[in-house]
């Protein structure tokens, strides 16, 4: 039988595809403007690509901030849930999640089923997510995807102070105007993203081992800057992305219709 | 149920029921903590009333006001300001939280409402000079309002106001306890209406609704439910409905530690012996709030009783955005439960409330993982 999750994050839409336990493809797009979209468009693009037909779908899981928008799933769940089912089905030893998105970011603490025992979440305000990042890259004039390898030749990360996004990227244009290096300047950035997030981490006492999960996990500057400040070591896997959606996948196989 | 309809009439539009008893001659006093002493109020012929901030914009009490007070404390006075009390004939202070002190001192300095009292009650609660105090304290704020009214409040007065508040609570009392037991018995949002309508809304009037409600909820035959078994604890002064919320994601709230709840209902005052006596028993024994104390583990005691007493899946503390005593108080009584191995949540509102998403999300990832 086959199984789909469908995960709507503020900047992305993710689907995942699971027969008989085992992951048979995945797909991202943006999510636009319309999250109702969005959820049709990946699901369709992702059936075409494995050419599996709609009618040979069991369930259907939806998750993420634009999850009840999914109308045609069978069961809605909320990210923290499906990622810690996720990461669990991919890698059954993980105890702790880091999952930053576009404008959430967590921390996840699993038990030895994947079920989730505490979480974290941040407070509304942006800084730390994907989308301070992305304020970010777009002030410095550098690609989203070249921020992790380009801070990665810093060895002396620049200090930003503000934590409100606005006020962040103030600080980096007069940062730039200063005339400070530009992969210092960005590992700043990481760091200070990093401080955000690793104080979730802290707040639940997160044990390892850990993944990060999230589009932001491709940036390998930040989880750098997380594994410094909490001094451990973070995995990333090979689909941090579509980790939501493979764990609503799962949750899907799960449902007794 | 056709009986809770006229509560969520008056909490849909409170400045609306204001105006009303204003033009049927009441005089409203208003008040902003349950600390507040309502039957005295009450017995000295006005209409007590909470407020809550009407949600506006924050503009003018940016000058009295910094970003780091909590939006009731801020709400209030810039609804003061603007001009949308109009209906106020009085307000007292009690001496609580800090945010509520201070904004003691802008407002008899910056607004004309009338009437204004402080009542400087002790901070610690639990001594017998603690008790003297409060008495002397309650009998000044019945001075400040025999002098407001130009008579004294003549005793049977006073008798007939704690007898009333003592029915109120009665059954603001026997429908929380019907709920704990049966807690599909009456919806999350029905209950939140009764909770902040009572408050507000006539006393007389209240009392009898009131009784129909729990007559009615007794000749109901509830179905089992499967929700799980919420205690919310924490200072939602401003009464957002994060109830309704609670429901959705999955839960039912059966107890609560809150002055907007529990806190302000249970217990009955002594009819048999002078009133004002009766009075301070009332307000030096009833279960604390942060703002006072009585004790160094009371509050993180009674939080576990409760939680074990209606055999609570979890614990959902809710603060309003910048609300320190309940901030402070807030590793203490987490570290309660944690000891008690009741998994609880933390949970910061704010009114001018956007991203109910993320909370949703909070709500629904806890109440599945309890
Ligand atoms: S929480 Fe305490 S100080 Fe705040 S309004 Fe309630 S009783 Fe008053
Ligand atoms: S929310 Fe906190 S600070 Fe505000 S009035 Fe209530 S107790 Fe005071």
């Amino acid at each position: 039988m086959i199984f789909a999750g469908i995960d709507i994050g503020s900047i992305t839409a993710k689907a995942a595809l699971i027969r008989d336990n085992k992951l048979v493809g995945t797909c991202v797009i943006p999510t636009g403007y319309n999250p109702v979209t969005a959820g049709q468009k990946v699901f369709s693009a992702l059936l075409a690509q494995t050419q599996i037909r709609r009618e040979d779908i069991t369930a259907i899981v939806a998750t993420g901030y634009g999850r009840n928008s999914v109308d045609f799933a069978d069961k809605a769940m909320t990210e923290i849930i499906c990622h810690g089912v996720g990461a669990h089905f991919l890698n059954p030893k993980i105890r702790g999640i880091i999952d930053v998105g576009g404008q959430d970011s967590k921390a996840i603490a699993l038990d030895a089923n994947g079920q989730v025992e505490n979480f974290a979440m941040n407070d509304k305000c942006a800084a730390g997510t994907g989308r301070f990042l992305e304020v970010m890259a777009k002030a410095l004039d550098v690609e989203l995807d070249d921020l992790g390898t380009i801070s990665l030749s810093s060895s002396a990360p620049s200090k930003i102070s503000s934590i409100c996004t606005v006020f962040a990227e103030s600080e980096v244009i007069s940062m730039i105007a200063g005339q400070q290096k530009r992969e210092d300047i960005i590992a700043g950035i990481h760091e200070s993203a990093a401080a955000r997030v690793g104080g979730l981490a802290t707040k639940i006492k997160l044990k390892g081992p850990v993944i990060m999960t999230g589009g932001v996990a491709k940036n390998r500057g930040m989880v750098k800057a997380l594994e410094n400040r909490l001094g451990i070591t973070i995995l990333v896997g090979d689909l941090p992305q579509e980790n939501g959606a493979i764990g609503a996948a799962v949750l899907a196989s799960r449902m007794t219709l | 149920m056709q009986e809770i309809t006229p509560f969520h009439t008056a909490i849909n539009d409170l400045a609306g029921l204001a105006a009303g008893i204003h033009k049927n001659s009441g005089k409203i006093i208003g008040y902003m903590c349950s600390y507040a002493p309502e039957e005295l109020i009450y017995a000295a012929g006005f209409h007590p009333m909470r407020l809550f901030s009407s949600k506006s914009d924050i503009s003018l009490a940016e000058n009295h006001l910094q970003a780091y007070c909590c939006s009731l404390v801020r709400g209030v006075l810039e609804d003061s300001l603007a001009g949308r009390l109009g209906y106020l004939n009085g307000m007292v202070f009690p001496h609580t939280c800090d945010s509520i002190q201070r904004l003691s001192d802008i407002w008899r300095l910056n607004t004309n409402h009338g009437f204004f009292a402080d009542v400087i009650m002790p901070a610690k609660l639990n001594t017998p000079s603690a008790r003297a105090y409060m008495k002397d304290v309650l009998k000044k704020f019945q001075t400040d309002l025999e002098t407001a009214i130009g008579h004294s409040i003549a005793p049977e007065d006073l008798k007939a106001s704690i007898c009333l508040f003592n029915r109120i609570r009665k059954h603001l009392a026997r429908i929380y306890e019907l709920k704990s037991k049966f807690p599909s018995i009456i919806r999350e949002k029905d209950l939140f209406a009764i909770v902040k309508g009572a408050m507000v809304m006539d006393r007389k009037e209240l009392a009898d609704r009131l009784e129909n409600i729990v007559q009615r909820l007794e000749q109901k035959d509830p179905s089992p439910s499967s929700a799980k078994r919420i205690i919310l604890s924490g200072s939602i002064c401003d009464m957002p409905d994060i109830y309704s919320l609670i429901e959705a994601a999955g839960g039912m709230v059966v107890a609560d530690d809150l002055c907007t709840g529990n806190r302000w209902f249970e217990g009955q005052m002594d009819e048999g012996i002078d009133p004002l006596e009766a009075l301070t028993a009332r307000y030096a024994d009833r279960a604390i709030c942060p703002a006072k104390h009585s004790g160094n583990t009371l509050r993180g005691e009674n939080l576990v009783r409760l939680a074990k007493d209606h055999k609570a899946d979890g614990v959902i503390f809710a603060f309003l955005k910048f609300c320190d005593p309940h901030a402070f108080d807030f590793p203490y009584m987490k570290d309660f439960l944690d000891k008690a191995a009741i998994k609880s949540l933390h949970l910061e509102l704010d009114d001018q409330q956007q991203g109910q998403g993320q909370l949703s999300t909070r709500l629904e990832t806890f109440i599945h993982m309890i």
